[in-house]
């Protein structure tokens, strides 16, 4: 029991931050058709504002520097939609991966200026670095602050897509462009709007994550290969799809070190490879016209 | 791939360029070359290495030891009338960056020796391009036992103590701790050769020693692995009494501060390689009580394997210069350097072939002490060292070190007898 | 202009093709010259370049082959795919871990390797080939990964993390004019194979899919056969590629089958001009030289990649071929011009600054 605790809860954490990520990136496909391989490298920005805005400290300050370095990113974002992404909207596919890539190696490259090639570390504050006991098992506190975070974002995420005139014009910016904007939508500050948000998201979760792991130049690479998974075992724009396929890959994971630790780093790839196949569109994508 | 790989900066002179242009067109004439090409009052020597990612220190002290003993010999006049010239380049932790960093060290630079990498996976991708140009290669930081066993070149050289010497020493003394008690052990290393034949060493010395112990749990995650929270909570969940883990640098120090979350310590005695520069960068987070092992550590100065003549000459001046204690890699690159030497001054040649040679069985007189490599297989008798991480500060050296009763786990104890090195030669 | 037989895009940036004259046959003879010219400058700088650029020269090569195979899917099928790393590894891998198994002589992988890459794509691209467009890019990198990481893991079969170093290769390839000259053979025959695959009416039809595939299903034809045809075709040769690695490095390691690594191709493709045959080929050598030398004096060598690769993708999607043929119709355009009103001869040299 207690193994599966630790376990379950060391997943669920790991599903969380990746929900978050990868919400941003289906977030900005849903709206704009656009898949972002740029999007990993908010979240390396993210962590890496966090261990500059937090330094030495282990207070309070770790709180707003969470919101600061999402804010920054977001309005990184708000550049990277004007400079590159707007001129890519409803192009081929090869034309948006190689323009986002291209973002990619340039954030990359400035990243190691402002950064350099160390890795570095974040402390959480101590209310939530200790540990608490469940039924025999150790547990992380912060894991709860992890998947707390992921729960909100996900509420939010569902109220306004769900709920709001917003979240229709969301909806209907790829499949009924014109009636939008004879409604009177501007449609290029909708891009930019739900553009900013994808990257706050990745960002928010880069800085999140900071305590669990080393912070350093390379993870805009294998963040961004994850949430591709993520998103496309979900369905490329679905949110809901994006929160059950984080859990999937989390749990494959999981699985995958416990029972066949040789071949845990291949569950994930089998996962996609298993759903594309039965599903060529993703659980809860459409298929493609 | 290379050349996205390679894009992870080397802090290459311009000075290689100038020499890229000389064209060399009679078919292999690059032996040649290292050989004469030396001319001008200097002669190259080339550091590649780990100087960027989480385990970057490992690296950049490194090469401040190596700059260190040729800023000491140069000095003293040089090596046979010629000041040393010393050219290092990033590896990037990829083997195939380390490759080519030799290959240009050599075709490019003109360098006579070549001096070793963190990563045990980047050595073993130099060393044939070492043997192939018959330039020789020490390896001050890498210790896989198989750069000098399956993959022995004549051209190799080793003065770390091997991946069986190291967890040999650590198993001495966790099985003097435990005695015949029944114990549970878990291993967490970084998925390479090193690390899995570093765990395999200590699991087989456990085995010799007679330890009533049972493996409850291994996880191997990759180098510089930036997420390990799968692997710990896998660790974690199973309760091991002990760990021996891996990991080294800044690895080692996430490794510690995200333990240290799930409680970890509490229950769990660490056995790693706990050297100053992580417990400096744990401070007061340091694992108290945990088991450290080092190659070199700075602060067991006069005992055995860290007494020689200048020692202690060494690490005042280092520290002045560098503004900071020689660490255990700053030291055995030193020696590196100082071995290499001793074998050009031998021979009166920078030739590699003579050098090697020479060499092969010697007994060279280092920092260190008299450093033995024997002939069977040119590991370096040097010595392991095994302490428990101290909750005080030390008085002397204000860090958080080890405990006074430091064990020294002898190389005649530990190392391979040339007929098992042999054996696995293969 | 879709099913015809020049190499345009449909997205044609249109300053080309209709004005200019296509292969008249001064035009038509000048292009083999051009390829001859070009191999024997080739050969030249491999036989006195210094041992190192040699080296990079032979490098380059290889990509190049590697950079073309991968086109026939992306320029001539219109598939995007980020897995042409797997094939490339694997040519790569069938040499060295013939060798480090005793399994396989050096010149029995070397036919070995494209045949097990061939068969490899038949599988994978039956699976990926379900898929559509973005699906069908992900996918591809998925299987990428895969590879990958299953390299990095079975560490007792493929050597792990560390890869596979050492003698790989026989003593004479060690000689660097010889590997060179290996290289330039090999690579050189592939491509002139690759060319008679898109010159054939399989190459047609494959055209004809990427642009209009509807109307090509609707005239019966298996859409399906002739895009795994390709991808078949492509991984054949990505293989013959990767055995040319090993003949460079001496060595196969993982990472050669990472997505990173089967965008490579791709870019290459691009910045040389994916819509020409030989663009990739162009491309290879821009791309692996700007790396080689912008490494040397500057750290930023992703920060110029991406700012050309931005460049070439936003303004010249058809790449630095595409560029260069557009110079080349507004110059012999205007020079048309120029022999008909012979009374503004000052045009041509200001027009031909603007065209590029």
């Amino acid at each position: 029991m207690a193994q599966f605790l630790t376990e379950a809860m060391g997943t669920l954490s790991d599903a969380g931050s990746l929900f978050v990520v990868a919400a941003g990136l289906t977030l900005v496909f849903g709206a704009m058709r656009v898949i972002n391989l740029a999007h990993g490298s908010f979240y390396m920005y993210g962590a890496f504002l966090m261990t500059t805005f937090v330094g030495t400290s282990s207070g309070l300050r770790f709180w707003w520097s969470i919101l600061l370095a999402a804010l920054v990113v977001g309005a990184l974002g708000l550049v990277v939609q004007l400079g590159v992404v707007r001129f890519v909207v409803g192009k081929e596919p090869l034309t948006q991966l190689v323009a986002t890539f291209a973002v990619f190696y340039i954030l990359a490259d400035i990243g190691l200026h402002i950064w350099g090639d160390g890795a570095r570390t974040v402390m959480a504050p101590l209310a939530v670095s200790s540990s608490f006991t469940l039924a025999g098992a150790y547990l992380p506190v912060y894991d709860l602050v992890i998947i707390g975070c992921a729960v909100l974002v996900g509420l939010a995420l569902w109220l306004v897509l769900g709920h709001t005139s917003l979240g229709w014009m969301i909806r209907a910016a790829v499949d009924d462009p014109e009636i939008l904007q004879s409604g009177g939508v501007n449609l290029r500050r909708l891009h930019l709007g739900v553009f900013t948000a994808g990257a706050l998201l990745a960002a928010l979760a880069g800085a999140i994550v900071t305590p669990q792991i080393s912070v350093a130049p390379g993870m805009d690479q294998s963040i961004i290969v994850t949430s591709l998974l993520v998103v496309v075992i979900g369905g490329l724009g679905s949110v809901v799809g994006t929160a059950l396929a984080a859990l999937i890959i989390g749990i494959a994971d999981t699985v995958g070190t416990l029972v066949a630790p040789n071949w845990a780093a291949t569950f994930m790839y089998f996962a996609v490879i298993l759903v594309l196949v039965v599903r060529p569109w993703g659980l809860f994508g459409t298929p493609e016209r | 791939m290379q050349f996205t790989l390679k894009s992870k900066g080397r802090a290459r002179g311009l000075l290689a360029m100038a020499t890229v242009s000389t064209m060399v067109v009679a078919s292999g004439a690059f032996v040649s070359a290292t050989a004469n090409a030396s001319s001008g009052g200097t002669v190259t020597i080339g550091e590649s290495t780990t100087l960027s990612g989480s385990i970057a220190e490992l690296g950049q002290t490194g090469l401040e030891g190596v700059q260190f003993a040729a800023a000491t010999i140069n000095a003293h006049g040089g090596l046979l009338g010629k000041q040393i010239k010393v050219v290092s380049a990033d590896d990037a932790a990829t083997p195939a960056t380390g490759a080519s960093n030799a290959r240009n060290f050599i075709l490019n630079d003109h360098a006579v020796a070549i001096f070793g990498p963190v990563v045990s996976s980047v050595a073993a991708a130099e060393e044939p391009i070492a043997t192939q140009y018959k330039v020789p290669i020490f390896f001050h930081t890498s210790n896989d036992v198989a750069l000098l066993t399956s993959d022995f070149t004549k051209y190799a050289f080793q003065v770390v103590p091997n991946t069986v010497m190291e967890p040999r020493a650590a198993a001495a003394y966790l099985a003097h701790a435990v005695g015949k008690k029944k114990i549970t052990i878990g291993t967490f290393a970084p998925n390479y050769s090193f690390g899995t034949s570093t765990v395999a060493g200590f699991i087989q010395a456990l085995k010799d020693l007679h330890v009533n112990y049972t493996l409850v749990n291994q996880q191997f995650p990759p180098l510089e692995a930036t997420n390990i929270a799968p692997y710990l909570s896998a660790l974690v969940a199973a309760h091991p009494q002990y760990v021996f883990n891996a990991q080294f640098g800044g690895d080692l120090v996430t490794f510690s501060k995200q333990a240290a979350q799930y409680g970890f310590f509490k229950h769990t005695k660490v056995i790693a390689m706990y050297s100053a520069s992580p417990l400096e960068a744990l401070g007061s987070q340091a694992p108290a009580g945990a088991i450290g092992f080092d190659r070199a550590p700075f602060w067991a100065a006069g005992m055995t394997g860290m007494n020689g003549a200048g020692m202690a000459s060494f690490i005042t001046a280092f520290k002045a210069k560098y503004h900071a204690y020689p660490s255990a890699w700053a030291i055995m690159a030193y020696t590196a350097v100082q071995t290499w030497a001793y074998g050009v001054n031998k021979a009166h040649t920078f030739a590699g072939a003579k050098v090697s040679a020479v060499l092969s069985g010697a007994t060279v007189p280092t920092i260190r002490g008299p450093l033995y490599l024997r002939a069977c297989d040119h590991q370096a008798n040097v010595p392991e060292y095994v302490g428990t991480v101290s909750s005080s500060m030390n008085t002397k050296y204000h860090l958080h070190l080890w405990e006074s009763n430091i064990f020294v786990a002898q190389a005649s104890q530990i190392m391979l007898t040339c007929k098992q090195s042999l054996a696995l030669r293969g | 202009m879709a099913l015809s037989m020049n190499d345009q895009p449909r997205a044609a940036l249109t300053t080309t093709d209709h004005t200019a004259p296509r292969a008249t046959p001064a035009r038509r003879a000048l292009r083999p010259m051009a390829i001859v010219v070009g191999l024997i400058v080739l050969v030249v700088l491999g036989m006195t370049l210094s041992p190192s650029n040699a080296l990079e020269l032979q490098y380059a090569t290889s990509l190049a082959l590697f950079a073309v195979a991968t086109n026939l899917m992306l320029g001539f099928g219109g598939l995007v795919s980020f897995g042409q790393g797997v094939f490339y590894g694997v040519g790569a891998y069938t040499v060295a871990l013939g060798w480090m198994h005793h399994s396989l002589s050096f010149g029995e992988a070397m036919v070995v390797a494209p045949f097990l890459g061939a068969a490899i794509a038949v599988v994978l691209g039956a699976l990926a080939l379900r898929t559509r467009r973005l699906y069908f890019a992900l996918l591809t990198l998925t299987l990428s990964q895969l590879a990958y990481v299953i390299a990095e893991n079975q560490a007792n079969f493929t050597g792990g993390t560390n890869g596979v170093f050492g003698s790989m290769v026989p003593t004479w390839l060690l000689d660097p004019r010889n590997s060179f000259l290996f290289t330039l053979a090999l690579v050189a025959v592939s491509i002139a194979i690759l060319w008679k695959v898109t010159r054939s009416p399989f190459g047609l039809v494959l055209r004809a899919i990427r642009d209009n595939r509807s109307r090509v299903e609707a005239l019966g034809v298996n859409v399906f056969a002739h895009e795994l045809a390709a991808f078949v075709v492509s991984g054949f040769f990505c293989s013959v590629a990767g055995t040319l690695f090993v003949v460079y490095s001496q060595s196969s390691y993982p990472e050669l089958l990472n997505w990173t690594s089967s965008g490579v191709p791709i870019f290459m493709a691009v910045i040389g001009g994916m819509y020409s045959f030989l663009g990739p080929v162009l491309g290879a050598f821009v791309y692996e030289f700007a790396n080689h030398f912008l490494i040397q004096y500057t750290q930023d060598w992703q920060l110029v990649l991406g700012v050309v690769l931005l460049v070439i993708v936003l303004l010249r999607p058809d790449g630095l071929a595409g560029a260069g043929s557009a110079v080349a119709a507004r110059v012999r355009h205007l020079r048309t011009v120029r022999a008909t009103h012979d009374e503004r001869p000052g045009v041509a040299e200001t027009g031909e600054g603007d065209a590029s």
